[in-house]
């Protein structure tokens, strides 16, 4: 009955007063974040803000030690990631996360591990290879001979075996070229024209924002702006503080954005 | 000429053996980072098994093969569940050590209650029979010891490869952040790992005991020959134990039949102790590259 109060008004994943930390530390000093349904946020802010933390504490990888983890209407706050994974949360993150030794292919099939059906994962390959023509054009290939901006297009692809209704990407352009990391933000378009509700990490902050919906400006484990994130790129105090101030006296150009 | 292929041969067979002993015990340093020092221990409880299934039951060894591995799987779960797992990640690397070391122990203890010290061995209808192939002599324990192994790495390659639960296994070995995040269970994957590990000792105890007269204390020596076997091939390469098998089968083997038979003793450690100096990683053990 919940569920189809909070679906009524959008929001797929809500954080309310998140604290999390790893050993007794606090990384998380509290954190409120709202995330509607088919919308990309972009979560910006430096090294060590806890960016990646607030990922793990969705996926499951980290329990909160306080407050809420609510998606589509449930707490899950401490579940396994198994539990969020069969709830429809699928997590990339910031290490390199394919299976190196494996192929391509095999890797794929690892993305539908939970899934029992051997069609439904054919037909989600088939339908993922639409946007990642790579998973059957390489797929013999092992992983770990990918390139990195190959490997990044693979773990896209395998997040869609799940069919999820959360992707969670975690500085996906990382280490990429320009053309590279264009592929991805454009993989990233793709997947949300698709209907697909992805919360983004981008240490390019730029990029990041300009293929999000909403953005939102974490610091020291705590949210300390979230707004339209076409406003916050253009917002000069936040590109003085968060984006570098190079583009500071023009307004950014939507097109341009190679930094 | 004719005694040197003749070596070559037996070490062949024997290396089959090797191979399928050191692959279960490098399976499981792949998914747990656990050096199994209770590997050799399954063996020759396994042998012994085999030997009362023999004398009780009058179950020829080979055959027993399809008992003793059900059975030494549930025992390696069990003995994962019950030891290993209550581990925290933090301490495993190095107390699993101790603990795989304690694991020997009691094993050798309850086999020394059990059967006592003496040495025994499985005396089949065929254990000196042997066959001329082509001018040469193969006795038919290492040709049928052999042949087991071979169809058991076989059928381990097959699990490893084309299953759901060994690509799971695999996975957690690359990557095992990443294998949680899609909803491996790595608990529950690394019981049935080791499970996996230790079921390869059964089959492995039958030839042995077919081979060689045992008693309770020698898992140590088996220990020994495994682990050189083991960091040849590379710790947590399979085809890399398997090749290790053969190469230091066939080396000791030749060694024997050209030197002395002390020295074949001493190649195992010869080659232990010249892989740990020129090349610590084996054959295929990847310098810590991410993955393994
Ligand atoms: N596994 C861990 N164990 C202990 N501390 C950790 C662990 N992971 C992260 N931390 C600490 O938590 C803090 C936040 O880390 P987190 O990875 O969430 O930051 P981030 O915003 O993603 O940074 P980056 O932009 O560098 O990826 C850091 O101070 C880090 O040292
Ligand atoms: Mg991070």
């Amino acid at each position: 009955m919940n569920n189809i109060n909070h679906s009524n008004s959008g929001v797929l994943l809500k954080l309310t007063d998140v604290v999390a930390g790893y050993g007794s530390g606090m990384v998380l000093k509290g954190v409120n974040l709202e995330l509607k349904k088919g919308d990309v946020m972009c979560l910006i802010g430096p090294n060590g803000a806890g960016k990646s933390t607030v990922l793990k504490t969705v996926s499951g990888l980290l329990p909160p030690k306080e407050g809420a983890v609510v998606f589509e209407g449930q707490n899950i706050a401490g579940h396994t990631p198994k539990e969020n994974l069969r709830r429809g949360i699928v997590h990339v993150p910031q290490e390199r996360s394919l299976f190196p030794g494996m192929t391509v292919w095999d890797n794929l099939l690892m993305g539908g591990y939970l899934i029992r059906s051997r069609k439904v994962i054919q037909d989600r390959i088939d339908e993922a290879a639409h946007l990642f023509p790579i998973v059957t054009e390489r797929r013999n290939t092992h992983a770990g001979s990918l390139s990195g901006g190959e490997q990044k297009q693979v773990e896209l692809a395998r997040t869609l075996i799940f069919d999820p209704k959360l992707i969670l990407l975690d500085e996906p352009s990382i280490g990429l070229d320009p053309k590279s990391r264009r592929l991805v933000f454009e993989a990233i378009r793709g997947l949300a024209t698709a209907g697909r509700t992805i919360l983004l990490v981008e240490q390019n902050a730029r990029s990041g924002l300009a293929a999000a919906d909403q953005g939102a400006i974490l610091e020291t484990g705590l949210v300390r702006i979230t707004g339209v994130a076409a406003t916050l790129l253009e917002d000069p105090e936040v590109a003085r503080l968060y984006l570098g101030a190079s583009t500071m006296t023009r307004p950014p150009a939507k097109t341009q954005q190679e930094n | 000429m004719h005694t040197l292929i003749q070596g070559i041969i037996l070490g062949v067979l024997t290396g089959g053996v090797y191979a399928l002993m050191a692959s279960g015990q490098t399976l499981i340093f792949g998914v747990m980072k656990v050096v199994n020092l209770a590997q050799g221990a399954f063996v020759i409880a396994s042998a012994y098994l085999a030997f009362s299934l023999f004398t009780q039951f009058g179950i020829d060894p080979l055959v027993a093969v399809l008992i003793t591995t059900p059975l030494m799987f549930g025992i390696g779960v069990v003995g994962h569940w019950l030891f290993l797992r209550p581990l925290r990640s933090e301490d495993a690397n190095q107390l699993s050590l101790l603990i795989t070391f304690a694991l020997a122990m009691l094993v050798e203890g309850i086999l020394s209650m059990t059967y006592r010290t003496t040495y025994r061995s499985i005396n089949t209808s065929y254990a000196n029979k042997a066959f001329d192939i082509g001018g040469f002599s193969v006795s038919a324990v290492r040709l049928y010891g052999f042949i087991v192994s071979c169809v058991l790495l076989i059928v381990l390659y097959i699990v490893l490869q084309k299953t759901r639960f060994g690509r799971a296994i695999r996975a957690t070995v690359q990557n095992p952040q990443s294998a949680t995040l899609l909803g491996v269970d790595s608990v529950r994957v690394k019981a049935y790992g080791f499970g996996l590990g230790i079921s390869t000792a059964a089959a492995s105890g039958s030839i042995y005991g077919l081979l060689f007269p045992f008693n309770s204390g020698s898992h140590y020596d088996l220990i020994s020959r495994l682990l050189s076997v083991v960091v040849l091939g590379g710790l947590g390469s399979i085809g890399g134990a398997v090749l290790a098998g053969v190469i230091i089968g066939v080396v000791s083997s030749v060694a024997a039949v050209t030197w002395s038979p002390t020295w074949s003793e001493m190649t195992f450690f010869v080659v232990l102790i010249l892989v740990l100096l020129v090349r610590p990683q084996g054959m295929f053990g990847r310098v810590e590259r991410g993955a393994l």
